[in-house]
């Protein structure tokens, strides 16, 4: 039988990608990152798990307005990676997990939740900027992407997300393989990347934002995006993604790392959590 | 939803930027990328553009064409086909505060 043995927060970002890439594990802004990373590198690292399912969001780099999924579900053998406009990483491709898969996306349509079924999911940063730094072990475990639209508003609500955390979690624990299954949820922390508060983040909010993720989370699934934005910066609404990797982890946990460092302009956070 | 000094990307948004960020989402591919830097103005004409947008993107309006409809996202894939950093373009969006 499979079973969700942890869960995984993080901020992603292309600048986390460019910074690992040109080799800045060391420098003085980076460090405090890179060197957060640790700790969770490690403890996955114990875990060996058999499987990532990662909520995440595409930054217009897989799907296009001409038909824009509200939940999309990666079924397909390999993850490749997507061009975002300035050319590949040097990525190796990811492995899929076709059998966990069509029994989720099987298990999520029973469960009253309809993922747009992808056969072939190419995914950008919103993985690929943080699963390197999480080590091998990361890079070379299957996974399950699981896009979330919070660009294209109407966007779902953080409960709604929240909820599908768990429709997942009962999916894997109704998978009659084993599956030892980490789940991650990636997306912000606060930030806006146009207007009047260009530049705006808000370190205070990203903090309690991750007090509440571990102790609280039905109290942010009750927020409306309205809340979101203004705390978190319009872009910084994705930090919902996150509800859905807490919703997959069930009732109490157990924090076993925290980090939370500013190298730009921008605040990223990294949250390890067990089941209690 | 109201927040000033911002644009939020409406159903309304996505439909008046609809050919402005799918000629952006061309640029995802490295023979576009370098037929657009070529002649700008020929590519943009041949994805649909009108004169209005392809006049924003001639005069590197980051602005204008996130009132056009542009998607943050897809802008700044024009602006990194074009050599412009994301910066750039989040400071020339700021003047937005101005009409909020």
């Amino acid at each position: 039988m499979a079973q969700v043995i942890g869960g995984i927060g993080s901020a992603h970002a292309p600048s986390i990608g460019a910074a690992w890439d040109k080799g800045l594990q060391r420098d003085d802004r980076w460090a405090p990152v890179f060197s957060g990373f640790e700790p969770a590198k490690h403890w996955l690292e114990a875990l060996r798990p058999d499987l990532l399912v990662i909520f995440y969001n595409d930054h217009m780099n897989r799907f296009f307005f001409d038909a824009y999924p509200t939940i999309a579900l990666g079924v397909g053998e390999v993850h490749r990676q997507a061009d975002e406009g300035w050319g590949k990483r040097d990525l190796p491709d990811l492995r899929g997990d076709p059998d966990f898969a069509w029994h989720l996306a099987r298990s999520l349509v029973a469960d009253e939740f309809d993922p747009t079924i992808c056969q072939d999911m190419a995914v950008d940063h919103g993985i690929l900027s943080v699963l390197p730094v999480l080590g091998d072990a990361a890079m070379t475990t299957p996974v399950v992407p699981i896009a979330i639209n919070v660009i294209q508003h109407p966007l779902p609500t953080a409960r709604r997300l929240f909820r599908l955390g768990g429709a997942v979690r009962r999916a894997i624990e109704s998978f009659p393989a084993d599956r030892r299954v980490l789940v991650m949820g990636t997306g912000g922390l606060s930030h806006q990347l146009h207007g009047a508060r260009y530049g705006f983040f808000n370190p205070e909010w990203d903090n309690r934002f991750m007090d509440l993720i571990e102790s609280e989370p039905e109290t942010l699934a009750a927020l409306p995006h309205q809340d979101w934005m203004e705390r978190g910066g319009t872009e910084g609404v994705e930090m919902i993604i996150w509800l859905a990797m807490r919703g997959a982890l069930g009732g109490a946990v157990q924090r076993v790392h925290r980090n939370y460092a500013v190298p730009t302009a921008t605040g990223l956070g990294l949250l390890a959590l067990a089941p209690a | 939803m109201q927040i000033p000094g911002t644009i939020i990307f409406t159903g309304e948004q996505s439909r008046r930027g609809y050919r402005l960020n799918r000629m952006a989402m061309s640029l995802t591919d490295a023979a576009n990328r370098a037929r657009f830097v070529a002649d700008e103005a020929a590519y943009m004409r041949g994805m649909a553009l009108d004169d209005d947008e392809v006049e924003l993107v001639l005069r590197r309006d980051w602005r204008g064409m996130l009132e056009q409809g542009g998607s943050i996202y897809l802008v700044i894939k024009i602006a990194g086909a074009l050599g412009c950093s994301i910066q750039e373009v989040g400071r020339h969006t700021s003047g937005i505060a101005e009409r909020a």
